[in-house]
């Protein structure tokens, strides 16, 4: 999945809310592996989408004088 | 040759014509005297050095904040023979001019707009961290517009920055960034808003201290972050916007996590993923040794307690064992293999077989 700009912050809350699961006691090994899975790929979206993507800067044409 | 002969009206009319030709706008310069305001809107003064004295006339409007008799100020305006008043200058522009009359307006200003409580802490909002779409109101040939990209490029990815290129000094600053503070809110997606430049004289800043700026910056519908580079004075709009940044750099550094940081965050959050989900089969697999323990004791007492019963059980049928009462004196007396319960079971000359604990004795009846 590429990661849109927006995504960045859903995404990071998703992967906190994966790690505090986690450290929940009323889980079994089922569940940890899925949630495992899903975290270590929100870290690696995440990681690709700071190395690859770009700032954009347009300049307004309107006039303020 | 004669004179030309006018009318009252016609020089006027005349004086204005040339006065226009020859001088479409002039800059004055000099100390504020008689300073009054009419009607709260009309503004009526005098500019005056050592030797001459002139009017000037002009509208609250055109006030850069609040004045007092004996600054310096500069004004541009239109000279104009009024028909009924006389010669005075229409203000376009006025501003104060030199150190020490730049502060003193300034102080006056800070000291009104920080009674209608421009200023106040409770007012500032949190900015967006990181925000994904950017206004920013700067000099698109300034340092300050190049190291605030810099460092934002160095430290972030995917920000979307839209740029309002304003002059930031002079007499057009203030009017084109209150401008553009304007058309930036128009933008729903714009999630804050950056006015920012380099350092300078007082007087080069000027504009971030005006006024219309300062309340513009407060008035924002988004949050603003305002990053003027200079050490030594905070300039009011500084003062009035959510956030202050002490340079264009710090401004960008304040908005966005540094990503090498945020990379290292994420490599640190897989190894941290990998120890929580090793750890639970760790304790999944003690979890099975516990069940296995438990199991295991189970069995043996189980074992136990059934042995102890049988035991139980073996004591008490070896009690009501026949040979146990024959043990203890009791005999069993057959007459031809029928056991006796009765003296009828047996008649004169039968032979008995009496049964003891250790044998069987042969006896005969009388």
């Amino acid at each position: 999945m590429k990661v849109k700009k927006t995504d960045y912050k859903i995404l990071n809350t998703e992967l906190d809310d994966v790690l505090n699961k986690l450290q929940s006691e009323d889980l079994d090994v089922d569940e940890a592996v899925v949630l495992y899975e899903r975290g270590i790929a929100i870290t690696k979206e995440l990681e690709t989408y700071l190395r690859e993507a770009e700032n954009k800067v347009a300049k307004i044409k309107a006039s303020f004088s | 040759m004669e004179d030309l002969i006018l009318s009252v009206s016609d020089f006027v009319g005349v004086f204005n014509q040339t006065i226009e030709y020859a001088y479409p706008n002039v800059v004055v310069q000099g100390e504020l005297a008689n300073f009054r305001v009419s009607k709260n809107k009309w503004v009526y003064f005098d500019l005056k050095d050592e030797y001459s004295s002139v009017k000037f006339f002009g509208t609250i409007y055109q006030l850069p904040g609040p004045l007092e008799d004996g600054m310096m100020i500069q004004v541009r305006g239109n000279p104009r023979l009024h028909n009924l008043y006389g010669f005075s200058i229409t203000v376009q522009t006025m501003q104060p001019v030199g150190e020490g009359s730049i502060k003193k307006a300034a102080a006056l200003l800070e000291m009104k707009l920080a009674t209608e409580g421009l200023f106040d802490t409770g007012r500032k909002r949190a900015l967006p961290y990181p925000p994904s779409k950017i206004g920013l109101i700067a000099s698109g040939e300034s340092a300050a517009y190049h190291d605030f990209i810099k460092i934002l490029n160095e430290r972030w990815s995917g920000v979307e920055v839209l740029h309002a290129d304003v002059q930031v000094q002079g007499d057009a600053a203030p009017v084109q960034i209150v401008k553009a503070l304007e058309y930036l809110n128009t933008h729903e997606d714009v999630e804050v808003i950056v006015v920012t430049r380099g350092g300078g004289s007082a007087e080069d800043l000027g504009a971030f201290s005006t006024e219309q700026v300062t309340r513009a910056v407060a008035g924002s519908r988004t949050p603003t972050i305002v990053a003027i580079g200079h050490e030594v004075d905070i300039s009011l709009a500084e003062l009035a916007a959510d956030q202050r940044a002490s340079t264009p750099s710090n401004a960008a550094q304040l908005l966005v996590p540094d990503k090498s940081t945020e990379i290292e965050k994420l490599v640190a959050a897989r190894k941290y993923l990998f120890d929580l989900v090793q750890q639970k089969f760790k304790d999944q697999k003690s979890n099975f040794k516990e069940i296995q323990k438990r199991l295991r004791e189970n069995l043996e007492s189980f074992v136990q307690e059934t042995k102890h019963n049988l035991e139980l059980k073996a004591q008490i049928l070896k009690a009501f064992s026949p040979t146990a009462a024959l043990t203890r004196g009791y005999a069993i007396i057959r007459n031809n293999d029928k056991i006796i319960k009765s003296v009828k079971d047996v008649k004169s000359g039968d032979k008995l077989g009496i049964r003891v604990s250790d044998g069987t004795i042969n006896a005969v009846t009388e």
